[in-house]
């Protein structure tokens, strides 16, 4: 990756422009916004458009960076599903139901999300179970104990908060009655990622795990340090979600967020991660958001079928599967044709 | 105490661990009134619904390969039954050949695109998943104008696939579960096309120089997966006289996690049949066991989710055993890829 950047600032070329990693998932943002730029009409384009996809994208996008981050490494993080509920139900719990002040029922919420990342990583590191059978694992006991206390405490399966204005206006407000604040937190999770990922070694030490880990461990990265604080970014990342929604929504659900777990995968996937491991880029994770935003809401600007959104979404992701797979083995022929040459 | 060891060793033994543990928990915790759970249909229908699906998916995961799309295919089987032969009031018969007709081509374009590209098979599956429910839905409104579609099955067809047994409430599907398994466990264990799925799972490229047809396996395997959920789907349509569109999402979890606590590697190469037979008993009874307990159901998932964990661990335990206990025996060699062939 750092060798891409390198080359790419000595000078352009649209051969290695072709090659970046991005570039098929941008040709997808592209084709699939002007589609339903062209049947949505002026509303699409509006600021009633720009909203109601941005707020998708961001809520979906916040999980899909360390969800992405963690399949560059090789591992994946089904549990995302149950700590959004999860840590709503934290934040609500603690300061709805106990009336504590705000900030303890976010710490609370954003904690849960840490420590659930914390058994995660630990388990993945410790056995030699599969991130993926771990996760589904840790999925399920998530979301039984959130059912289970918030029926044994509560009585019931949602509880309400309601947020004074100052975290109101941090967390869930609606700027102009339409965009939501948290499109805001998901460009600052977007700048720090893309620091950790391109910018420090974090970064290139997650793509060698992902690459090879023995090599990487041999090579002297701590391999369990780096998952294990993969796997919390990305439980902190689903139980920031999870708070935004209670201060948004002002009410926390036991049930919801199932929908995460494929979307968010889906979203890194058109983005052009290898769900192997060890390629991918966070501008490609953007535009997948993006994309899958777009097509997720453009749906009923077009005033189509909703359900037909889900079928152009399942023949994108093997567009870009499939073209992904065509770019990659076009970068790594031009890379030999050099080096012999 | 040999035989002890070599019954362990066995990749259903964690499997069966489980099913006693969970059993003995119930007892224990939740004084369960075992008398009426064993008598209970509840917890047997749920097992056969999810065990017809899981065992195909448990020889394609031992093959090495995952299908998650069969969450799809659920709904995707019954809405095609009902569409054919309650909407357009078609003979019974043309509605089951169209739910497996269904099954077949979603299989067969899971199996090509899984052997012709080298696009990993869980996003292959999820892209089909999505588009499925997408196309599912879609045309159930364009062709009936609802969700929901009623159907009304001649006698013979609720009698194969739709019948009470004995006039109780155990549901016929559970005797197509139990053939599935017998018919699944004899060709997996006595034929050669068993041993040839076990070496696709250990080593693909070394399977493939042995001359095993791994490109038709592994779509016939979709295949097989793909048909067995419309199939499932299609009996339910028969039994409750119409089709829903649900998500099926949860479906999937269930599924997997039933192969994988019945001792199935998800990387390839080891489990069995027998093994996910109990395995899904075992997720079963915890699921709808747990109304038979003083237990508050809402806890079911919590269990689940640590019975998952401990079953994988203790499926790993038992495998290294095996696995390190076979070297000693002969030389000191060091055996790395699981080579087992289980009986």
């Amino acid at each position: 990756m750092s060798t891409q950047t390198q080359t790419r600032g000595k000078g352009f070329s649209p051969g290695q422009l072709v090659r970046r990693p991005e570039t098929g998932s941008l040709i997808g943002f592209v084709v699939v916004y002007v589609f339903f730029a062209v049947l949505g009409g002026p509303v699409f384009l509006g600021a009633p458009g720009w909203s109601s996809w941005l707020n998708i994208a961001a809520e979906v996008g916040i999980i899909a960076l360390p969800v992405g981050l963690l399949m560059i490494a090789g591992e994946f993080d089904i549990s995302v599903g149950s700590v959004v509920p999860a840590s709503a139900m934290m934040t609500a719990m603690l300061s709805g139901h106990y009336d504590l002040p705000a900030f303890v029922g976010i710490a609370g919420g954003l904690g849960v999300g840490l420590l659930v990342g914390l058994v995660n990583g630990l388990l993945v590191t410790r056995t030699t179970i599969p991130s993926l059978i771990v996760t589904i694992g840790v999925m399920f006991a998530v979301m039984g104990l959130t059912l289970g206390f918030a029926v044994l405490i509560r009585g019931s399966t949602s509880v309400s908060y309601v947020p004074d204005p100052l975290t109101k206006a941090l967390l869930g407000q609606f700027i102009n009655g339409m965009f939501n604040v948290s499109i805001l937190w998901w460009m600052g999770f977007v700048a720090v990622f893309f620091f950790f990922l391109h910018v420090s070694p974090l970064g290139n030490w997650t793509y060698a795990i992902g690459g090879d880990r023995e090599s990487a461990r041999n090579a002297g990265i701590p391999t369990s340090q780096v998952t294990i604080g993969l796997f919390m970014a990305s439980g902190f990342a689903a139980a920031f979600v999870g708070v935004a929604q209670v201060m948004t929504y002002q009410t926390a659900q036991v049930a919801g967020g199932q929908a995460f777990i494929f979307n968010s995968i889906m979203c890194v996937v058109i983005g052009g991660v290898v769900l192997t491991g060890g390629a991918g880029s966070i501008l490609g994770i953007v535009l997948g958001t993006m994309t899958f935003a777009v097509v997720n809401q453009g749906i009923f600007f077009a005033s189509l079928d909703p359900n037909i959104g889900s079928i152009i979404i399942g023949a994108l992701l093997l567009t870009a599967v499939l073209s992904n797979d065509t770019f990659r083995a076009l970068a790594t022929s031009a890379a030999t044709k050099k080096k012999a040459g | 105490m040999d035989m002890i060891a070599s019954l362990l060793r066995k990749p259903a033994s964690a499997a069966v661990l489980s099913l006693i543990g969970v059993i003995a928990f119930y007892v224990l915790v939740g004084g369960v009134d075992l008398g009426k759970m064993m008598g209970a249909a509840s917890w047997v229908n749920y097992a056969a619904r999810i065990g017809i699906v899981a065992i195909p998916i448990g020889l394609l995961m031992i093959s090495g390969e995952i299908d998650i799309s069969i969450g799809a295919m659920i709904p995707a089987g019954a809405m095609t039954t009902a569409i054919i032969s309650g909407h357009y009031e078609l003979p019974m018969i043309f509605g089951i050949l169209g739910a497996l007709a269904i099954g077949v081509i979603v299989g067969t374009v899971n199996g090509v695109l899984a052997v012709r590209t080298t696009v990993p098979t869980l996003i292959i599956t999820l892209a089909t998943l999505v588009a499925m429910q997408g196309i599912v839905l879609a045309g159930s409104k364009l062709l009936t104008g609802s969700a929901s579609v009623p159907l009304n099955a001649p006698d013979w067809a609720k009698t194969l696939f739709g019948h009470l047994l004995f006039g109780g409430s155990h549901q016929v599907i559970i005797v197509w579960w139990v053939i599935f398994a017998a018919v699944f466990w004899f060709i997996m264990h006595k034929t050669k096309y068993g041993n040839w799925i076990f070496a696709m799972g250990g080593d693909k490229d070394s399977a493939r120089n042995a001359g095993i047809p791994v490109d038709r396996l592994t779509v016939l395997l979709y295949i097989l997966t793909a048909t067995s959920a419309a199939f499932v789907g299609m009996c339910h349509a028969t039994l409750f006289n119409s089709a829903q569109v649900s998500g099926g999402m949860n479906d999937i979890f269930n599924i997997i996690v039933s192969v994988v606590v019945g001792g199935v590697l998800l990387t390839g190469g080891y489990g069995s049949v027998a093994g996910v037979f109990v395995g899904t008993l075992t997720f079963a009874i915890v699921n709808k066991g747990i109304d038979f307990t003083a237990i508050d159901r809402n806890w079911s998932n919590l269990i689940i989710g640590l019975m998952l964990l401990f079953a994988v661990a203790l499926n790993e335990f038992f495998r290294r055993a095996a696995l390190s206990y076979a070297p000693k025996r002969k030389t000191a060699e060091t055996v790395l890829k699981p080579r087992v062939k289980e009986a």
